[in-house]
């Protein structure tokens, strides 16, 4: 009985697993139909990247046709609204250029170093706590960080800029002469034969010094007497748009100082080297193409922000003069397309319309270059390493 | 260089570190200080007995009886303040034309100012506006404005070179040898007495509708629109993110077209989220007609595509971290690639793959460039399930940005942008904090 009965389901077993030949095909048609279904849906952000491209171009060309290039990209003189509209975005490819790099020199330095720290200094249980700090600010909301701009920081710049940049430059700057003035002493002193070399270095100490509290104080003083008219200026997009980099800048950075193997570092060590050396002559040479690739998305981040730019920058198209003065008003890509679309909205058709699709166009094909160029940049990298 | 020298230049670098360390950190308490501090006033705060009338009138909350008694209590207290306001009237009907000229414009300013502190007097005519019916609501306004009425502010511009500095002189001085002089001592000593502050616990903040271009009530329309947006861009990002993630895990190799597909990926994720909204606006809206004009649907297809790169390449990875163990056990029980994927390698790379969704869920709340031209607005009542397919929302980033620049009393409603602002970073840390704990569990369990 009980063996006709296992008979009985090898005979089951064996028909399932055997098919005949009509359920073969019939399978292979549909696991077909499946896997093309699953590359059509698969490839839906590669349709949606076309798409893009295409529906931004649709809409900007219009403006080429009626404007044309010349005054777009040749002129500052930025009346879209008036009767006889001028459409100079010069100005405000200047204003997006100069906030992101206000931005890039605050967060490059900050951000390579912290992930410096992250990677070789920081023992284990820090990193976990510090880990958390940079995914809440990668986490934070941009309108949130546009709101503090507005609401807290621009008050605190117009009311006390002067003593608040002053604060911050000696904070800066006070290390970092005391480090140069030991480091060239030393330099020096090694000039001289031993028996004067105590007394060189201590001369060569006092008068870098001097140089540099002269220095240090004429930048301060200068600092402090600054008047800041307006709170919302470059220097505070910049500072909140590089706090808001910082997160990326970390993370990428980070994974790519990781990825230089223990040998190199231990090598290092073995020649002698401190921990600074190490990183700074061996590591960081390594690991070049992954932090370029780092500062490039902090670019991107910057240049494609809106909500902080258009409630800090102060929207003013004009270039500041000189070109560098972070403390004037300017307005920027992504804040004009933001602003200017709700009053162009009801005349879908006109230059004013289709002149923000242009700039939205310009910003697209930065993010697209940068974007391919990092890429380029890390494969190549990991070719060369693997 | 000295042994010394290099050791000093080693220990100054670790510093350097640590300092780019405690400067981001500093960041983030700086940033999130004021937000918590303020924020949480929108829902703690001392309200004043105008507070309570608004909220007995606007919103049938609160006791009546205890209510009238305190406002008779506080009206008791005024009233020295209007008997002094109406001898002064008095005085200038009886003195000249010379005395009137010179306070007419002054008085009419204090008695707004007044107006304004206490609410309208009684047997005043009613006002339309919500927000001229009532006085100071909230203690801390009122000590502002009571501030503006003891001090007129003005601007000194004698030193030429700079900007004018502002100086405060005390209202007192301009009415001085009137009857008037004495109110502002009353106004001073007796404020409390006047609006009978107690503390508030307004934890409805986030469920009422806004009243009167949110002087009052809470913000419970742009909560729930942004509750719609976030959610409904999931419901069209998971599907194609997960889908898309087992076929680059599972299935593709590494050829030329599967290059260029994480090439699209990686560039999608640069795309800046304002081009996103002038996308949005020109493909869903102008040409594809998902709905006559902005609306919470076109918002969430635009939201669904910004997220998706995130969503993918955090599927993919964990896909991938799913141990060849499991796909080799299956295969050798006789079970084909789809129910493998569905049955073994979907379910254990579950977790993985919900913490991307809360990140990205975090992300679709607070992006506020891509809805600006495809779902938002500014003023708005909270939506049912399907007015969703057709009608534009208000909603929270928005509405922060809009309440800050461009409301027509920006400085009075700081407390509902603090509020709103506080709610909006609430939310999203809080979906992050989930995903951080859901990884600490996974990356446990894969340990073993």
């Amino acid at each position: 009985m009980a063996e006709a009965k296992t008979d009985k389901d090898d005979k089951v077993i064996g028909s399932r697993l055997m098919m005949g030949a009509r359920e073969r095909r019939f399978r292979s048609i549909g696991s077909r139909i499946g896997h093309s279904t699953l590359i059509l849906i698969a490839s839906s952000s590669l349709i949606a990247l076309l798409f893009i491209f295409y529906f931004i171009i649709k809409d900007a060309f219009p403006f080429f046709r009626l404007e044309g290039f010349r005054e777009f990209l040749g002129s500052s003189r930025w009346y879209p609204s008036r009767e006889e509209a001028e459409f100079g975005a010069l100005a405000i490819f200047i204003g997006s250029g100069l906030v992101t790099l206000g931005a890039i020199l605050f967060s490059v330095p900050v951000g390579v170093l912290a992930s410096l720290c992250l990677s070789d200094i920081l023992p284990f249980s820090l990193r976990q706590v510090v880990k958390p700090v940079i995914e809440m600010l990668a986490a934070i909301p941009s309108v949130v960080y546009g709101f503090f701009a507005l609401v807290v920081f621009a008050p605190m710049l117009q009311e006390k800029g002067g003593s608040l940049l002053s604060a911050a430059a000696l904070v800066v700057l006070i290390p970092l002469a005391a480090i140069l003035v030991i480091v060239t002493s030393d330099l020096l002193s090694g000039m001289f034969t031993r028996n004067v070399r105590k007394i060189s270095r201590v001369a060569a100490g006092l008068a870098g010094s001097a140089v540099s509290f002269y220095f240090i104080s004429r930048i301060y003083v200068f600092l402090n007497g600054l008047e800041i008219a307006s709170g919302t200026n470059a220097l505070n997009a910049s500072v909140i748009l590089g706090i808001m980099a910082l997160p990326t800048i970390v993370s990428v950075s980070e994974d790519a100082l990781n990825a230089v193997g223990r040998d190199l570092r231990e090598g290092s060590y073995a020649l002698g080297a401190t921990r600074a050396e190490t990183l700074v002559k061996v590591v960081v040479p390594a690991a070049k193409s992954g932090i370029t690739a780092a500062v490039i998305l902090g670019v991107m981040r910057a240049i494609g922000e809106t909500m902080v730019v258009w409630m800090a920058s102060g929207n003013a198209a004009r270039i500041p003069k000189p070109w560098f003065n972070l403390l004037e008003p300017v307005r920027t890509l992504t804040a004009t397309i933001a602003g200017d679309m709700g009053e162009a909205d009801h005349v879908t058709g006109s230059a004013r319309y289709h002149v923000l699709f242009a700039m939205a166009l310009g910003l697209l094909l930065f993010a697209f270059i940068s974007n391919f160029v990092s890429e380029m940049i890390v494969r190549k990298s990991r070719r060369s390493g693997s | 260089m000295e042994v010394g020298t290099r050791k000093l230049l080693d220990r100054s670098f670790t510093s350097v570190g640590f300092f780019a360390i405690i400067l981001m950190g500093m960041a983030l308490l700086i940033l999130l200080q004021p937000i918590i501090v303020r924020g949480l006033k929108a829902f703690i705060f001392r309200g004043t007995v105008e507070y309570r009338e608004m909220s007995l009138e606007q919103f049938g909350r609160g006791n009546a009886e205890a209510l009238a008694r305190d406002l008779d209590e506080a009206l008791e207290a005024r009233k020295p303040v209007y008997d002094i306001l109406d001898s002064f009237e008095e005085e200038m009907k009886e003195s000249g034309p010379e005395f009137r000229r010179q306070y007419r414009s002054d008085f009419s300013e204090l008695k707004g100012l007044i107006t304004e502190l206490l609410g309208p007097r009684e047997g005043a005519k009613e006002k339309a506006l919500i927000r001229k019916k009532y006085g100071q609501t909230r203690y801390d306004r009122a000590l502002i404005k009571l501030h503006q009425v003891l001090f007129v502010e003005g601007y000194d511009y004698s030193d030429t070179s700079g900007m004018g500095k502002s100086i405060e002189t005390p209202r007192a001085e301009l009415f001085a040898g009137t009857t008037i002089e004495r109110l502002f001592g009353v106004l001073e000593s007796d404020i409390e007495k006047m609006l009978k502050p107690k503390m508030t616990l307004y934890w409805r903040f986030l469920f009422d509708e806004s009243k009167d271009a949110h002087f009052f009530g809470g913000i419970w329309p742009e909560m729930l629109g942004t509750l719609y947006l976030s959610i409904g861009s999931m419901i069209f990002a998971i599907p194609l993110g997960i889908i898309t993630a087992i076929y680059l895990a599972e299935y593709a190799g590494h050829g030329k077209f599967v290059s260029l597909l994480r090439t699209c990926i990686s560039s999608l994720a640069g795309v800046p989220s304002i081009v996103f909204g002038l996308f949005g606006l020109a493909f869903f809206i102008n040409t594809m007609h998902v709905s006559s004009s902005k609306s919470v649907l076109a918002g969430s297809m635009t939201l669904a595509l910004l997220v998706l790169p995130t969503i993918i390449r955090a599927s993919e990875e964990a896909i991938l971290a799913v141990p060849r163990g499991y796909r080799e056990a299956s295969m050798s029980l006789g079970a084909g690639k789809w129910f493998t994927i569905a049955r073994v390698i979907l379910p254990a790379a579950l977790p993985g793959i919900l913490t991307s969704t809360i990140i990205s869920l975090g992300r679709a709340a607070g992006e506020t460039a891509p809805i600006i031209f495809t779902a938002a607005v500014s003023v708005g009542k909270p939506l049912g399930l399907f007015e969703t397919l057709s009608q534009p929302t208000p909603a929270l980033p928005w509405n922060i940005y809009n309440l800050a620049t461009e409301h027509e009393a920006v400085d009075e409603i700081r407390h509902v942008q603090y509020g709103m602002v506080f709610t909006l970073v609430a939310m999203v840390l809080l979906l992050n904090l989930t995903a951080i704990l859901l990884r600490a569990r996974i990356t446990k369990k894969l340990r073993g």
